[in-house]
C-alpha cells in the first residue's frame, strides 16, 4: 500500500472539455478559495483605507512597502509597475500554503502542476520584459556580463542560456518539494498509529504533528517570500541596464 | 532485484543529501551567529539573509527527496 496516494488530488466535480480532463479537484477548489480570499481581503482593505490604518490595512501596507523597498529597490520609480504582480503572487502563494494546513484541504502548492504553471508564468514575464526593454539583440547581448574577451563570452553564452532555462525548474521544484515534504511528514507520523496497532502510541504522533504544523506555518511564509523574492530578482536582472 | 535497487537508491539519495544539507546549514548558522555576536547592531540584517540562504540550502535536500520519492514509488 502506498500512503502517499492520500496526497494526490481527488476529483470533486468531473468536467471534460474538448477531450481534456479539466475536472475540479479538491486542490483546485482550495486554490480558488485562496484566490477569493486574497481578492476580497485587498478589495475590502483598499475600500476602507484610512489615514490611521486599521490592523488589516497595516498588514497590507507592510507587505506592499516591503516588496517595493526591499525587492524592487534597484529599479527605483520603474519598479512600481511590477508591484501588483509581485504582491498578488506573494499573497496567493501564502494563502494557498496556509489554507493547506487546515485538515481536509489539500493545498494546490503541493502539486507540481500548479507550481510549474506559476514558475513558467514568471519565466515568460521575465523574458518578455527583458526583450521589450532592450530589444532582442540588446537582450541577448546583456545575457553575458559586459567587458569580457570574446572567447570567454562565447563560452559563457550557452552556460547562461542553460542557467536561464533552469530558473523555472528550480522555482517550481523548490515550492512543490517544501510543501509536499511537510504534508508527507504529517502523513507518515499519522500512519505510525496504524503501523503500531496500539492506542497507547497515539499521543506521540499527535504531539509530533503539533510541532510539525507550527514549523509548517513558518515554512509557508518563507517559501512564499522566497518565490516572490527570486521572481523580483529575476525581473530586476532582466530590466537593469549595465551602464 | 530492480525493486531492491530502487529502494536502496532512494534511501541513499535522501541520506547523502541530508549529510550535505546538514553540514551546509550548520556552517551557515555558525557563521551567522559569529557575525551577530561580533556586531549585535547588524543582527536583524544577518538573520534575514541567513533565513533566505537556509531556504536555498534546504531546497537542495528537497530535490533529493523528490528523486527518492520517484525512485521508491516507481
Amino acid at each position: 500500500m502506498n500512503i502517499l496516494e492520500h496526497l494526490q488530488p481527488t476529483t470533486v466535480v468531473p468536467l471534460h472539455l474538448l477531450g481534456f480532463d479539466v475536472s475540479l479537484t479538491n486542490s483546485a477548489l482550495t486554490g480558488l478559495l485562496a484566490a477569493t480570499i486574497v481578492v476580497l481581503f485587498f478589495y475590502v482593505v483598499s475600500r476602507r483605507a484610512k489615514p490611521v490604518p486599521s490592523l488589516s490595512q497595516n498588514a497590507a501596507e507592510i507587505l506592499v512597502q516591503f516588496v517595493r523597498d526591499e525587492m524592487l529597490a534597484p529599479l527605483g520609480k520603474e519598479g512600481e509597475s511590477w508591484l501588483p504582480f509581485l504582491v498578488s503572487l506573494f499573497s496567493f502563494i501564502l494563502a494557498c500554503n496556509l489554507l493547506g494546513l487546515i485538515p481536509g484541504l489539500l493545498p494546490p502548492t503541493s502539486n507540481l502542476n500548479f507550481t510549474a504553471t506559476l514558475a513558467i508564468i514568471v519565466f515568460l514575464i521575465v523574458q518578455t520584459a527583458g526583450i521589450v526593454k532592450h530589444g532582442v539583440g540588446g537582450y541577448l547581448r546583456a545575457i553575458v556580463p559586459p567587458g569580457l574577451p570574446w572567447p570567454v563570452a562565447a563560452f559563457l553564452f550557452p552556460v547562461e542560456i542553460i542557467g536561464q532555462l533552469a530558473r523555472p525548474f528550480s522555482l517550481a521544484v523548490r515550492l512543490f518539494a517544501n510543501m509536499f515534504a511537510g504534508h508527507a511528514i504529517i502523513l507518515m507520523l499519522i500512519s505510525l498509529i496504524f503501523i503500531f496497532h496500539n492506542h497507547f502510541v497515539i499521543p506521540l504522533p499527535v504531539l509530533g504533528n503539533v510541532m510539525i504544523l507550527a514549523f509548517e506555518i513558518f515554512v509557508s511564509l518563507i517559501q512564499a517570500f522566497i518565490f516572490t523574492y527570486l521572481s523580483a530578482s529575476y525581473i530586476v536582472g532582466a530590466l537593469q541596464t549595465e551602464h | 532485484m530492480e525493486k531492491v535497487a530502487a529502494y536502496l537508491a532512494g534511501g541513499l539519495s535522501i541520506g547523502l543529501a541530508a549529510i550535505g544539507t546538514g553540514l551546509g546549514i550548520g556552517w551557515l548558522a555558525s557563521k551567522a551567529l559569529e557575525g551577530m555576536a561580533r556586531q549585535p547592531e547588524a543582527a536583524g540584517n544577518i538573520r534575514t539573509s541567513m533565513i533566505i540562504a537556509i531556504a536555498f540550502v534546504e531546497a537542495i535536500c528537497l530535490y533529493a527527496l523528490v528523486v527518492s520519492l520517484i525512485l521508491i514509488t516507481k
